[in-house]
């Protein structure tokens, strides 16, 4: 890289950090971010800049009438939800995508084909099982040990402050989200614990916007089936 | 079990987060209680309404609710984290209003309104201090480049669509929109010293 690319790179950081740049010319700064040590500390010390704009409105009371509505909301949710949890569940509606489907075949043949079964098999109480695959160059590795796992991702591109990874376990039919979500590291790894893994036959991960989502949004850049 | 309010008010935001997580409506009041009104605040300067705002701030906290709060303390504070669902929201409801445009006040020196005097905490105060300091530096930047970076982050515009807003060459808009984050985040470092 010259010193001209990096002029060009550096006027798009506060754009990127604004949010204003289009989606390619984002998806192009954050392929040059994960590999160039200036722009990642200059866009670490323009974050502040960024997070306390919010702090400068003017401040507006909101009405009584949101806060009690979002507390009954809010209370009706955790009352059902805290007994019949699983009657929660929702379809995941693309899942069923013939094409989603198909890349699911493919895909199951290739972690069966990176089954690694530590040394004795699943049938092998206390020993871990390893599946392997690698999609869209991202490579994944899913640690099964006891009732719950580990799910491994390596070779991540950062993402755009706005965005993370969440993944998602299809059980019976039905998906819902791991509470933790995925965060890479620097050098673009990130894990997630799965508490339980039984009954499990698929786990995906997705692109979200900050927070996560309650369902996905967005297309699996990971799919792992998951041998029962 | 739902922690008693007085204990999640003694709480940080950051301990808030794992009991929202496990869905405890004292938590969570508490967690609107402490950052509700800079949310509204915010949803209401990006859509310009009282109604939508109060739909923007609704959508924002709910999403954080049935999601888990699934929150990373490594990408900053929680309450940033709020305020950028509640901004992402926002933006997202002016650009399904096809043809909207997103208010924007350029001459009423809203950055340098003050916000009314509630200060119950010591967190509060220290809070109002950095609001105080940030529109001060947003105030203090020249107007061209106030302008186009309250384009892009109340607005919700790219810079290209700035550029053509604003008749401007791109590169021009990006210099700008870099040259007011430097002096923003040089008065704020400033403040700190």
């Amino acid at each position: 890289m010259n010193g001209n690319d990096h002029i060009r790179w550096s006027e798009d950081l506060a754009a990127y950090a604004l949010d204003a740049l289009g989606p390619s010319e984002a998806a192009e700064f954050e392929r040059h971010l994960e590999c160039c040590e200036h722009c990642q500390r200059e866009m670490r010390w323009f974050e502040p800049a960024v997070q306390v704009l919010p702090e400068s409105v003017e401040r507006q009371e909101p009405p009584p009438q949101l806060r009690a509505a979002l507390m009954a909301e809010v209370r009706d949710d955790a009352q059902a939800q805290a007994p019949a949890r699983p009657e929660k569940r929702r379809s995941w509606s693309w899942f069923a995508r013939p094409a989603m489907a198909f890349a699911v075949v493919i895909l199951a043949v290739a972690a069966v084909a990176g089954y690694e079964i530590g040394k004795g098999g699943s049938g092998d109480s206390g020993r871990p099982t390893v599946l392997s695959t690698s999609e869209h160059g991202i490579e994944v590795k899913m640690v099964q040990e006891g009732d719950g796992g580990t799910l491994h991702l390596a070779n991540l591109h950062q993402l755009p402050p706005d965005k993370v990874l969440e993944a998602w376990v299809r059980r019976e039919g039905t998906v819902e989200p791991v509470p933790a979500l995925l965060v890479p590291d620097r050098k673009g790894q990130a894990e997630t614990t799965i508490a339980d893994m039984s009954g499990v036959d698929t786990v995906m991960v997705t692109e979200e916007p900050q927070g996560g989502s309650e369902t996905p949004t967005g297309e699996a850049i990971v799919t792992m089936a998951v041998p029962q | 079990m739902a922690v008693r309010r007085e204990k999640a008010e003694r709480l940080a935001d950051e301990e808030l987060m794992p009991l929202v997580g496990r869905k405890d409506p004292e938590a969570f009041e508490v967690l609107y209680d402490r950052h509700g009104g800079a949310a509204y605040s915010l949803a209401y300067r990006i859509v310009g309404d009282r109604a939508a705002a109060e739909e923007v701030t609704q959508e924002a906290f709910i999403s954080v609710w049935r999601s888990g709060a699934r929150f990373d303390s490594t990408r900053g504070s929680v309450r940033s984290w709020l305020l950028s669902v509640v901004r992402n929201r926002a933006i997202d409801f002016l650009r399904s209003k096809a043809g909207k445009a997103p208010k924007l006040d350029f001459d009423d020196e809203s950055v340098l309104e003050q916000r009314p005097a509630s200060e119950r905490t010591e967190e509060e105060a220290l809070r109002r201090e950095t609001a105080g300091e940030v529109r001060g530096a947003i105030g203090n930047l020249p107007g061209e480049q106030a302008k186009v970076i309250e384009l892009a982050y109340f607005g919700g515009f790219s810079h290209s669509e700035i550029a053509q807003m604003l008749q401007l060459p791109m590169g021009t808009v990006k210099g700008r929109m870099r040259l007011g984050l430097e002096k923003i985040r040089g008065e704020l470092a400033e403040g700190l010293a």
